[in-house]
């Protein structure tokens, strides 16, 4: 196993070592890593170190406690006369800590982690990729099961795409694209190499993938420069060639070529067939692309209803739909009906960009200056925050979603760590009552370039702050903070220390990104509803 | 363990030693058992060897020269007996292999006078835990209690204790970094 880092194999690795379970190849590969990795042994020395300090450290949960070191050193040295060295921790420390304990356990509460599911199978988080193509468009495209479900604009790694019914287009990394209509099964094998095992499918191949093959239980067709397409069933495999030439193979034959107009097939027993290629047979496929752009259009519209809608709502304090860029370019309008309280955003920087749909405004942020600011009255018993976003990259330590200026009392900053862990913090009464709500690490590179729907809720009644991706619950925490909370002045993208106690500079905190709709509610959105958010905003629709 | 158990009688010289000893070892206790966990990151087993290492430490007492600092000195037995230990333990050999042991150790030192100021901040951090998370942590790291047992009290599974101890520890790692650059966490 060739271990990356920072990776999960590295995390899982560190913490069985520190919990003594590491396996045979957890140990190996983690040496190998290490060994290759100042920056891998760093963190590891920093975690190992943190672990041996909640060890050997009781006063870590004594907290106010005045024991100083040296009134340890008086009192152990006073039990010396019986000769024994003492185990960490202190015995005494031991008793201490049971009746601590005991009148401790009666008040705990046990919140389950939700959704990890969709973690494991969406974050694999790698500073490499093995991934070979990326998957361009999608129409009402039905996978074969959840697992093999793949998403528009992700990265493709070698392996199998199996497609129920529907149309989707991959473009491999040398340039070639491929459109396959299902039922079929395709097998990703390189940039340059696919292996089609049923299904129907065209590549069209510019000039510099040149070569680009696709295998079939039949034969083997190697491009020269064309469009063709390829239909594979049980009986046999087809090629029509439409543009260019082709070079196809069978069995251990020699190559043979077909050239525009041309077309063979090639049953199970080998026997090769020449007939005249048949464009309409790939009908769908040629016209993938305006499908593709049609559906989009409708789902714009579609979005645009359910949003007018949405603007309703009495709890929406501020909705920023990115719909209407005004016309100094430097106002953000605030699209809430009842949202008199909250201004208009106002835009520093940013770059006007493209959402979730061709004609959807969205705005980019990119340069440390980048941000919106607007202002948000009131004190608040629960609120819900959701945006829509497509993460460029986690460059910084803290990458901004919606900061509070400053960080005052009822305060809130909604952020992702450059882990890929989202992360909201509320700052209580005491500059040390800081609850800070960490999710797993839910944006990796495989969700770079995609729209993500990201909502959080903190609820003051029910004491509970919820993460949500996609409209699915990662984690949920227990809020001790009490309400209420306040949001005043603050930023989409960026964060404004204001009169943060602390002296500059600052952490540098910009969102590396686009935005393209962004809402804060007065009240705690259920899970259902956040799930609705997400339904309603996803940039395909569900079939 | 008893150092009773030495065969030297306890005559006043040597009850004077035992407590100049013991006050030394004591405040260097955990800077030794520090120093072993970032070898063998096992608690139990950091611990096993602190020991064995305190019964050298004190044998070799006589050797010590109190116009040095104690820790270094201690230090240098407890890598010995920490290097005896991986020898029987391929575990922790295939971790160490190749000079890693003493690539970390080294580095560990360079590393640690940046790492106090970060640390300070430690014992905020946990107080700023989730109460349930901070009686896991607790029950973990302080009373030393099993897997098992807290996975019981709190009616979680053994592998989901085992994951919420490594997320903790990784909100605390993100708390006292994100502390010490901001001053203050947020």
């Amino acid at each position: 196993m060739n271990m990356g880092f920072p990776s999960r194999d590295f995390d899982a690795a560190v913490a069985a070592v520190c919990h003594g379970l590491a396996s045979d190849e957890q140990t190996r590969s983690l040496n190998e890593r290490l060994r290759a990795s100042p920056a891998a042994r760093d963190e590891y020395l920093l975690r190992v170190e943190l672990h041996a300090r909640l060890a050997s450290d009781p006063k870590l949960f004594f907290s106010g406690s005045t024991e100083s070191d040296d009134a340890e050193v008086t009192s152990l040295g006073s039990r010396s006369t019986g000769n024994i060295i003492p185990l960490l921790p202190r015995a005494s420390n031991r008793r201490q800590a049971m009746t601590w304990a005991i009148s401790f356990a009666a008040c705990l509460l046990i919140f389950a982690a939700g959704g990890l599911n969709w973690f494991r199978h969406h974050s694999s988080r790698r500073p490499t990729s093995i991934a070979v193509a990326v998957l361009s468009y999608a129409v009402k495209a039905q996978w074969a099961s959840a697992a093999d479900a793949r998403a528009v604009g992700g990265t493709l790694e070698p392996g199998w795409l199996r497609l129920k019914s529907g149309l989707v287009q991959v473009t491999f990394y040398s340039g070639a694209r491929m459109a396959i209509e299902g039922p079929a099964q395709v097998q990703l094998i390189s940039p340059g190499d696919a292996f089609c095992n049923s299904g129907r499918v065209v590549a069209e191949v510019p000039p510099q993938a040149r070569g680009f093959s696709i295998g079939s239980p039949q034969m083997k067709v190697t491009d020269l420069g064309t469009e063709f397409g390829l239909n594979v069933n049980a009986a046999a495999t087809a090629v029509h060639v439409f543009k260019g030439n082709v070079e196809y193979q069978v069995a251990t034959a020699m190559n043979q070529s077909l050239k525009a107009g041309e077309a063979s097939e090639v049953d199970q027993a080998g026997v090769t067939r020449l007939i005249p290629a048949n464009p309409d047979a790939f009908a769908n496929l040629f016209d993938l692309q305006s499908r593709w752009q049609a559906m989009l259009a409708q789902r714009y519209e579609d979005w645009r209803t359910a949003n007018a809608r949405r603007n309703q709502d009495p709890s929406l304090l501020a909705r920023f739909d990115f719909e209407e860029p005004s016309a100094s370019g430097w106002t953000l309008h605030n699209a809430a009906t009842d949202g008199s309280s909250v201004p208009d955003g106002t835009i520093i920087g940013c770059q006007a960009t493209e959402g979730r749909w061709p004609g959807k405004h969205a705005l980019a942020f990119r340069s440390p200056s980048d941000r919106v600011r607007f202002t948000v009255p009131g004190e608040f018993r629960a609120l819900t925050f959701s945006a829509w976003v497509n993460v460029q990259g986690l460059d910084r330590q803290f990458n901004s979603l919606f900061m509070c200026d400053g960080f005052d009392s009822g305060k809130i900053h909604w952020q992702v760590c450059n882990d890929g862990s989202l992360d909201l913090g509320v700052q209580g009464p005491r500059v040390h009552d800081v609850q800070i709500f960490m999710s797993p690490a839910v944006v990796g590179f495989n969700q770079f370039g995609q729209w993500l729907h990201l909502a959080a809720v903190v609820d003051g009644e029910h004491r509970q702050m919820v993460h949500y991706v996609n409209g699915v619950a990662v984690s949920r925490h227990k809020l001790t903070l009490p309400p209420p909370y306040r949001l005043g002045a603050g930023e989409l993208g960026n964060w404004n220390p204001g009169n943060f106690a602390n002296k500059p500079p600052f952490l540098i905190r910009h969102f590396s990104g686009a935005m393209d709709e962004f809402s804060i509610f007065s009240r705690a959105l259920s899970d259902a509803e956040i799930l609705k958010l997400y339904s309603e905003g996803k940039p395909e629709p569900d079939f | 363990m008893s150092l009773s158990s030495n065969s030297r009688p306890l005559s006043g010289d040597v009850a004077a030693a035992q407590q100049r000893f013991l006050a030394l070892f004591l405040r260097s206790e955990r800077e030794i058992f520090r120093y072993v966990v970032a070898l063998v990151p096992s608690v139990i087993e950091a611990e096993e060897i602190v020991q064995q290492t305190a019964i050298t430490l004190w044998e070799k007492f006589d050797t010590y020269d109190p116009a040095k600092p104690f820790t270094p000195w201690a230090c240098r037995f407890a890598l010995n007996k920490t290097r005896q230990w991986i020898q029987r333990r391929q575990r922790w050999q295939a971790l160490l292999a190749e000079g890693l042991a003493e690539e970390l150790a080294r580095r560990r030192e360079e590393l640690r006078p940046e790492w106090e100021r970060r640390f300070a901040h430690l014992e905020g951090c946990v107080a700023k835990l989730p109460e349930d998370e901070r009686a896991v942590v607790a029950g973990y790291y302080y009373r030393r209690s099993k897997i098992e047992a807290l996975a019981g009290e709190t009616g979680r599974t053994v592998e989901a204790t085992y994951k919420m101890l490594q997320r903790v520890r990784r909100v605390l790692k993100h708390c006292i970094e994100n502390a010490e650059q901001m001053g203050e966490a947020t």
